[in-house]
């Protein structure tokens, strides 16, 4: 009797444990794996990298600091008491080593880089510079504190649709075709149509020089404005221009003051063209002429092309530029908002200002929740406007003429709240720092 | 790029780890396209190349934030020219001397602690050099990475004539003008592709692209037509391309960044240390 009351015991103590080891299992389940299936939207996540456990530790060198000299020498003398090299492999064949990676560094949450929002559907289209997706949400999403992300309406993705290192979004006002550039392995437009979902190939695409960064568009004109970081210029294209289709027009050349431009914006009405620049310069065929100037944005005629200068310029400290980055004009106020990078702020100008000077409003501090704003899309129709935040991918939104530190009226989550991105871009390369111990991964 | 920055993660970060520290913004001069990165142990320095402004950039070792360099050469007198890539720069660890080659099909060297407008020390490139880059054009062609090997004081330069399969040049580090190789690694076996990585580990093996995006090891002293002695076959395994190569010597670990997937891989790979 009373080993069968053990017996049940041990039955239900196991049964127990299997079931709050389910339950744990749910709860340390990663996030994606919590978007309703039912939608086929797709979740954050890269590619399949087997992750094993990280055993190098079982092999850990005395803790004590060595200079990588030291270690090369020690490492020779250890060499000479080996075998050689051909009398470890001396077959003179080549051996495949397969063991797979010990750790893989990576982002699995989406990097947003750019927004545009689309009040005629009432979307927001954000573009993932980390998982090669264009994501749409409603514009009224909001994302609350508690919960991990918002799945967006509809995904983007996959090796059709042509999207890699996407950056500059436009969106049709009429018929909400979207249009994204690439700006280093695929160089060119992908045109979705609105509805476009999943993996399905772009409805046009157009090729684009090299390092394209930021799209804007006259819509009276029907022209499309395209920068280009490196070596500086704008091609300026029909809107509907596809497939190998040259630019109408280019703006290019020393005496433009174009130096790394980024943001765009294009001012039908007054027929100006606003530019922000970086201030990396060189002319790449002569030797020597390099230079770092102080960013700006630069004002030009619509109709720019060539060697054009500038009509004016916004450059100085006071301006408060650091790396800025997309730009957009509210054509009835004249306002000329810049995300502004580094500066962790949205910058807004007086379109006619001129020289070094402040802008006339700041929307910067902890409330605003920005973190390396890329992104920023305004929505007339709602008084509205939205920024792209790629150190924490999120969306946030505000009123058109917010001002200091400022909550979001929505903010769009892809990641958990507080979480902060790797903000990996293109990782080409990579340095060992022996001293601390770290990776040192450059964009 | 859209964010050019150089982030600091500790030696078992995971995924969705924040860096510990990112260097980023205009103070740092720093901009896209840095396909090579360097830390100087013996100097606590970290090297980078500034491809738009013909410069090269070196920091402080612990820089963070909006730190700016510690020296940045640039200037008519270092005869740094990027057509469309200047994306690579190196350095022998058991000097600092920085050696660049550039879009003329040469190798610049200029002395550590060089600052500013500085002429190259000694140049290596001509006919018999075999030294030929990949052609560059307007906004494509990047140079590929060299690396000293300051044990047995060689360098090692990749090589791609038109037409030909791409090669690696071994040189006595210190050759200049117009010098032959003392070795050339080249021919079908060796498996050597063009690619944008290399580093050369303790016992003098060579750690480079392979065809198949794969990983290839050769040595210092091979010469000819020879297979490579091991090989990871790493875009067969992952799925992911080769982009950078850096080595941690002390936990015999292989570090390899991928920009196709915003990765970085590290193997251990103790056959090499």
């Amino acid at each position: 009797m009373q080993l069968r009351s053990k017996g049940r015991k041990v039955i239900l103590a196991v049964m127990i444990a299997a079931a709050m080891g389910f339950f744990s299992w749910s709860l340390i389940e990663p996030p994606e794996l919590s978007v309703p299936q039912s939608t086929g939207l797709g979740y954050p996540q890269l590619v399949s990298v087997k992750q094993l456990p990280d055993f190098a530790d079982m092999c850990e060198w005395p803790a004590e600091d060595k200079s990588s000299i030291t270690r090369l020498e020690e490492a020779r003398q250890f060499e000479l008491q080996q075998a050689s090299v051909y009398a470890q492999n001396g077959s003179g064949t080549t051996v495949d080593v397969t063991r797979p990676p010990v750790r893989t560094l990576r982002d699995t949450y989406p990097i947003y880089s750019s927004v545009a929002v689309d009040p005629n559907f009432d979307e927001v289209i954000l573009q993932d510079n980390n998982l090669w997706a264009t994501a749409i949400f409603k514009r009224t999403d909001n994302t609350p504190p508690n919960v991990a992300f918002t799945a967006p309406q509809r995904l983007i993705k996959g090796s059709d649709t042509d999207i890699q290192f996407n950056n500059g979004l436009y969106v049709d006002p009429k018929i909400g075709e979207i249009y994204s550039i690439e700006s280093d392995t695929g160089d060119k437009i992908v045109m979705f149509s609105h509805d476009s979902l999943g993996n399905v190939a772009p409805a046009r695409h157009l090729d684009t020089p090299h390092r394209g960064y930021g799209i804007a568009v006259d819509e009276e004109r029907q022209e499309m404005f395209v920068t280009v970081e490196y070596p500086p210029q704008v091609a300026v294209y029909r809107k509907q221009a596809s497939g190998d289709e040259k630019p109408l027009r280019v703006l290019m050349g020393d005496n433009t003051g174009l130096h790394a431009i980024h943001g765009i914006a294009v001012d039908s009405k007054n027929k100006l063209l606003y530019i922000n620049n970086w201030g990396n310069f060189s002319n790449f065929k002569v030797p020597g002429t390099g230079k770092f100037n102080p960013p700006s944005i630069s004002v030009y005629p619509i109709d720019a092309k060539g060697d054009t200068p500038p009509i004016r310029k916004i450059q100085g400290v006071k301006t408060q530029m650091n790396w800025p980055s997309a730009m957009a004009l509210n054509p009835d106020t004249q306002d000329l908002y810049v995300a502004n990078d580094v500066g962790n702020s949205i910058l807004v100008f007086k379109a006619t200002d001129q020289g070094d000077v402040t802008p006339t409003r700041v929307i910067k501090g902890a409330k605003t929740a920005l973190f390396n704003p890329t992104g920023v899309s305004l929505d007339m129709k709602n008084r509205e406007f939205w920024v792209a935040n790629l150190g924490n991918s999120s969306a946030t939104a505000y009123p058109l003429m917010a001002n200091g530190d400022v909550t979001p009226v929505r903010i769009i989550r892809s990641a958990p709240l507080g979480y902060k991105s790797t903000k990996f871009g293109k990782t080409e390369a990579v340095a060992y720092d022996t001293k601390r111990e770290e990776y040192l991964v450059p964009n | 790029m859209n964010h050019p920055q150089i982030a600091a993660f500790p030696r078992l970060a995971k995924e969705n780890q924040a860096p510990t520290r990112s260097l980023q913004g205009q103070n740092t001069l720093i901009s896209r396209t840095m396909h090579d990165i360097h830390y100087d142990s013996l100097h606590d320095e970290i090297l980078v190349n500034s491809p738009l402004t013909q410069a090269i950039l070196v920091f402080d070792g612990g820089a963070n934030g909006e730190e700016a360099p510690k020296r940045v050469i640039q200037g008519s007198k270092t005869q740094i020219l990027g057509v469309g890539a200047m994306d690579k720069v190196s350095f022998d660890p058991s000097t600092g001397d920085i050696y660049l080659a550039t879009a003329r099909h040469n190798i610049v060297v200029f002395p550590y602690g060089s600052n500013g407008d500085v002429a190259p020390v000694r140049t290596l490139g001509g006919p018999d050099t075999l030294i030929r880059f990949i052609d560059q054009t307007v906004g494509s062609g990047n140079t590929p990475p060299i690396r000293v090997d300051p044990i047995n004081n060689l360098l090692v330069v990749p090589t791609r004539p038109p037409g030909q399969i791409p090669g690696l040049l071994i040189f006595d580090k210190n050759a200049s003008g117009n010098t032959k190789p003392l070795r050339v690694i080249r021919g079908p076996k060796t498996q050597i592709a063009g690619g944008q990585q290399m580093a050369i580990s303790p016992k003098g093996y060579i750690v480079g692209g392979a065809t198949g995006g794969a990983i290839g090891v050769w040595s210092v002293f091979d010469d000819g037509d020879i297979p490579p002695k091991w090989r990871i076959p790493v875009r067969q395994m992952t799925q992911l391309n080769v982009n950078g190569i850096d080595l941690n010597h002390r936990d015999k670990e292989l570090m390899v960044p991928t920009g196709n997937g915003n990765t970085v891989m590290t193997f251990y790979f103790p056959e090499i240390f």
